[in-house]
């Protein structure tokens, strides 16, 4: 994740205006304007870069990108898309600044990852004034008017325990083999269930998950937003954690983000490798065949690519062997199961509208397939999911691929 | 990029907004234009304006406006053109038809499809596949391209060899002139003589007769089954020969894709399977239709060929078509590393020159010193012909113009066109009078007169200047 202005200007020349990332855009296909689709960004930012005052077009359209990578994926000519977005937000921070909520909320990233767990707990408790209770404990929405939060938003329901509360009254299980887990701060403090099925199904396998609390925010939100700053403090108190445990090979995550910016650091220890949670237990199909057996879940279940993990790291065939596993026939293809759901980290909460006509689509996809779970290997998109399953009124609930499977291993 | 504002243009924004466009239909600024002013060629000239109307009558507010003040209107689909069709001058207005991307109707009883000029071909595929038809025209653009841009350059792909390319499926088309008068040509009907062809005309005319708005496309059945095999020839000739026979003998590929030995080169070790050392030319046959006469088929292709080729693979899933296929899709990406550049034309000679065409390009490459890579469609004589170079070094730049000329001139010479798909825009037009002869040209133009008198619509684009 780091590049420098030469390769940038060689990335951006890489580019031959094809056009071929139209086909693939979320936001071209939502907005249908030239300076919305990766060829246009990158035209944009070709011609206006090293100029103090930057048009309205130029941030409007920077600032109108998921990261999804779909262009990047179906680019023939490879170009870093992705990438030059990032630099070209870091460019126009280092002239505009951070937008004031973002700002705010990474310096607590920055400041120890803890604080932000104990602002996390104090909405926890202080929810229920401020949103309400939607029905099948699916979210809540807002009460009243609050800044820089579109009044549509559909939030979980925050959990009052985090991952890390709750992972005090683990038993530990030093026999097993040691496996690093980076859970990720929506699994952390929004899913933490996750986290403790995906702990739960390492441990049937033989893996004794190290989960230490020094593991900070992986910096996605904070690459993707321009802040170059936050992000090299993140990876850097992360490293170190890496470091300390060198001795332990393999890092696993259930956050498909997570997995996409861990696999990009620079300087990872040597011989460490970081592993979504599907692709280890695709290395241990045989063991994981065994535990399964014969159980088979009987709801029919769907399944979204989510970005970062279909884009970012080429993996779309593991979860689908890990679904045919539990489900058998009852699992069933989307249209589109690589269409990108809207989320894109930060940006389903600043550019509503947009993202939620990319993510209707996604909903009446889903809704097609007459599956009454829909899952996906992000935290990420299982929220986005869920408040388009709300705002659809769509029967279906969002979850992780591995909750379904940790159920499975615990029914008898 | 501050620019001092423009009378004209600020006083179309006011009259647009005032006749009921929106804000977003409007792309004014400096920046946002320059995103209007390229298409896949690379140029790019940023125009006065550029103009997203959402339906005919829009099309038609713009046009009489224009007419008004006298201005050149530039027609746009998705940009994705070949030939820099779409590229407009600085004082001109662009008329982006991407907004214009409704379906109209779906006719199954008679097999036709209706829709605006914006639809994305591949769009329209999927939908009417769901139906159980088939829209058959396959440009390698299809996921991007639009109908529109589709129909005005007159696209095709590889499926050309037995379905024909856009135009064949056009019936009929309602377009607007330059003055914003609306015409219509065509019908549903099967046989349809009445008066001149005006359909045929505009279907090709790059935008430079009239902005379509409507398009009635003709529907086929979706074909049951498709098999896809890979046959490796030891020389060009012996593929050439081999591609002749299929024909005679009844075998009827939809697809005859062709790699020369500097394409399989490229590719070779990307690919999932071993081709012969010997390999010269690579064949990628497709057969579809009816289950039991594409297994019918298959078998022929199979005893036809066994001897002669030196490998002969037929997927069996579609997981091994998938792998048939890499070998043409990552020829592009494989290509680029020969050279930093490449000049590309996409000429069409007549089937039986293709072994000719191909060894004087061979020789031609040899004469300039620089590689020329070619692929391409077997089945329809249209030739990708990629000659790798480094611009950058004046001396290869040079020796690559003179290339180009040569190209033309052989293709020319072997009864063959400039462009089999791509069309000529602005970046052929100075070739155009090498194939045709002054009344012919003339007659064109005439044709090109009486549609648009002052030439405002699209100008610069396939006559030389
Ligand atoms: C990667 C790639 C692969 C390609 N592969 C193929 C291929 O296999 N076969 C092939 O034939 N071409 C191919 N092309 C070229 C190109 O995609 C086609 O020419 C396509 O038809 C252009 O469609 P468009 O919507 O992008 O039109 P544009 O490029 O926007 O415009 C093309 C021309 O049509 C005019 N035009 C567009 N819409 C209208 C309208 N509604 N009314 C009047 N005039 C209009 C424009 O003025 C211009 O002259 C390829 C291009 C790329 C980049
Ligand atoms: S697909 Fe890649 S090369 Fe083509 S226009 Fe988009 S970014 Fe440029
Ligand atoms: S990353 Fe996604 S949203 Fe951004 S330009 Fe590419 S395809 Fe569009």
């Amino acid at each position: 994740m780091t590049i420098t202005p030469l390769t940038i200007e060689e990335e951006l020349k890489k580019c031959v205006k094809c056009g071929a990332c139209m086909a693939v855009c979320p936001i071209y296909r939502q907005t249908g304007r030239e300076e919305m689709v990766a060829r246009g960004k990158l035209n944009l930012i070709e011609i206006i870069r090293n100029n103090e005052e930057l048009p309205p077009a130029w941030i409007e359209a920077v600032d109108h990108c998921l990261l999804c990578c779909s262009c990047e994926e179906n680019c023939s000519k490879g170009v870093k898309i992705t990438e030059i977005i990032a630099a070209a937000r870091n460019h126009q921070t280092e002239i505009i600044g951070l937008n004031p909520i973002k700002k705010g909320a990474f310096a607590l990233l920055k400041n120890r990852i803890l604080s932000l767990a104990r602002v996390v707990k104090l909405g926890s408790l202080l929810q229920w004034l401020l949103w309400q209770k939607l029905p099948n404990h699916s979210g809540l929405v807002r009460r009243f008017t609050l800044p820089g939060i579109d009044s549509k938003t559909v939030i979980p329901a925050l959990p009052l325990k985090n991952l890390d509360d709750l992972l005090k009254r683990r038993q530990p299980v030093p026999e097993l083999q040691p496996i690093l887990f980076f859970s990720g701060c929506a699994t952390r403090f929004l899913h933490p269930q996750i986290g403790l099925d995906l702990i739960f199904v390492l441990e049937q396998l033989g893996f004794n998950a190290i989960t230490p609390k020094k593991f900070n925010c992986c910096g996605m939100v904070t690459w993707g937003a321009g802040d170059k700053s936050t992000n090299r403090e993140l990876q850097a108190s992360n490293l170190k954690v890496l470091n300390d445990n060198a001795h332990i090979k393999e890092v696993v995550t259930g956050c498909a983000s997570c997995g996409h910016a861990l696999k990009e650091y620079d300087n990872l220890p040597e011989d460490c490798e970081i592993l979504d949670i599907s692709e280890l237990l695709f290395r241990h199909r045989e063991k994981l065949e065994q535990l399964v057996g014969s159980r088979q879940i009987t709801q029919k279940i769907t399944y979204h690519d989510p970005c970062h993990l279909s884009k970012g790291q080429e993996v779309t065939k593991e979860p689908r062997w890990l679904l045919k596993l539990i489900a058998g026939d009852n699992f069933i293809e989307m249209r589109h199961p690589e269409r990108c759901c809207g989320a894109g980290g930060t940006f389903g909460l600043t550019h509503k509208e947009i993202s939620r006509e990319i993510l209707k689509e996604k909903t009446d996809d889903c809704d097609a397939t007459g599956a009454e779970i829909v899952t996906s290997g992000c935290p990420g998109c299982i929220l986005q999911l869920t408040e388009g399953a709300v705002v659809s009124k769509s029967s279906w609930q969002a979850e992780h691929p591995i909750t379904l499977l940790a159920e499975l291993l615990r029914s008898k | 990029m501050t620019e001092p504002t423009n009378p004209l243009r600020t006083q179309i924004v006011t009259r647009l907004l005032a006749l009921g466009f929106s804000k977003e239909q409007i792309v004014e600024t400096k920046a946002a234009r320059s995103c209007y002013g390229y298409d896949a060629t690379r140029q790019n000239i940023e125009p006065l304006l550029a103009l997203l109307p959402e339906n005919e009558l829009q099309v038609k507010t713009i046009l009489k406006l224009a007419t008004e003040k006298g201005l050149k209107i530039f027609p746009r689909g998705a940009g994705s053109g070949m030939s820099g069709g779409s590229i407009p001058s600085h004082d001109g207005i662009i008329v982006s038809l991407t907004k214009m991307k409704r379906i109209l109707e779906i006719d199954e009883e008679n097999m036709i499809a209706t829709v605006e000029p914006g639809v994305i071909t591949g769009e329209l595929q999927e939908v009417v596949s769901r139906l159980g038809l088939f829209y058959p025209p396959d440009p390698a653009s299809l996921a991007f391209s639009t109908i529109g841009g589709n129909v005005t350059e007159n696209a095709g792909g590889p499926r050309a060899v037995k379905y024909g390319v856009t135009g064949n499926f056009v019936m009929g088309l309602e377009a607007y002139l330059v003055n914003g008068e609306k015409i219509k040509c065509g019908n549903k009907c099967i046989k349809s003589v009445s008066g001149y062809d005006l359909t045929s005309l505009l279907v090709g005319s790059e935008g430079t007769l009239a902005i379509i708005t409507k398009i009635l496309l003709k529907l086929l059945p979706a074909p049951e089954a498709v098999k896809t095999s890979l046959l490796a020839f030891k020389s060009m000739t012996g593929a050439a020969h081999a591609v002749n026979a299929m024909l005679k003998h009844q075998i009827n590929p939809s697809t005859i894709e062709f790699l020369d030995h500097h394409s399989i080169n490229a590719v070779r070790s990307a690919l999932p399977f071993t081709l012969p050392d010997e390999t010269d030319t690579v064949l990628l046959v497709e057969i579809d239709g009816p289950k039991a006469l594409v297994e019918s088929q298959s078998l022929k292709l199979n005893e036809l060929f066994k001897d002669e080729a030196l490998l002969l693979i037929a997927a069996r899933d579609e997981n091994e078509r998938e792998q048939l296929w890499l070998a043409r899709r990552k020829l592009s990406p494989a290509i680029a590393n020969i050279a930093p550049h490449k000049i590309n034309e996409d000429i069409a000679v007549p089937l039986g020159a293709i072994p000719e065409v191909i060894s004087r390009l061979e020789s031609l490459s040899q004469e300039i010193n620089l590689p020329i890579v070619c692929f391409g469609h077997a089945g329809d004589g249209n030739i990708h012909v990629n000659v790798m170079l480094d611009k950058n070094d004046p001396d290869q730049a040079e020796r690559g113009q003179k290339a180009i000329n040569k190209i033309f001139s052989i293709t020319l010479e072997l009864g063959g066109t400039l462009s089999g798909e791509h069309g000529i825009g602005n970046t052929k037009s100075a070739y155009f009078d090498k194939e045709w002869g002054p009344v012919t040209i003339a007659t064109m133009q005439a044709i090109k007169k009486a549609f648009d008198p002052d030439n405002r619509l699209n100008p610069g684009k396939i006559f030389p200047t």
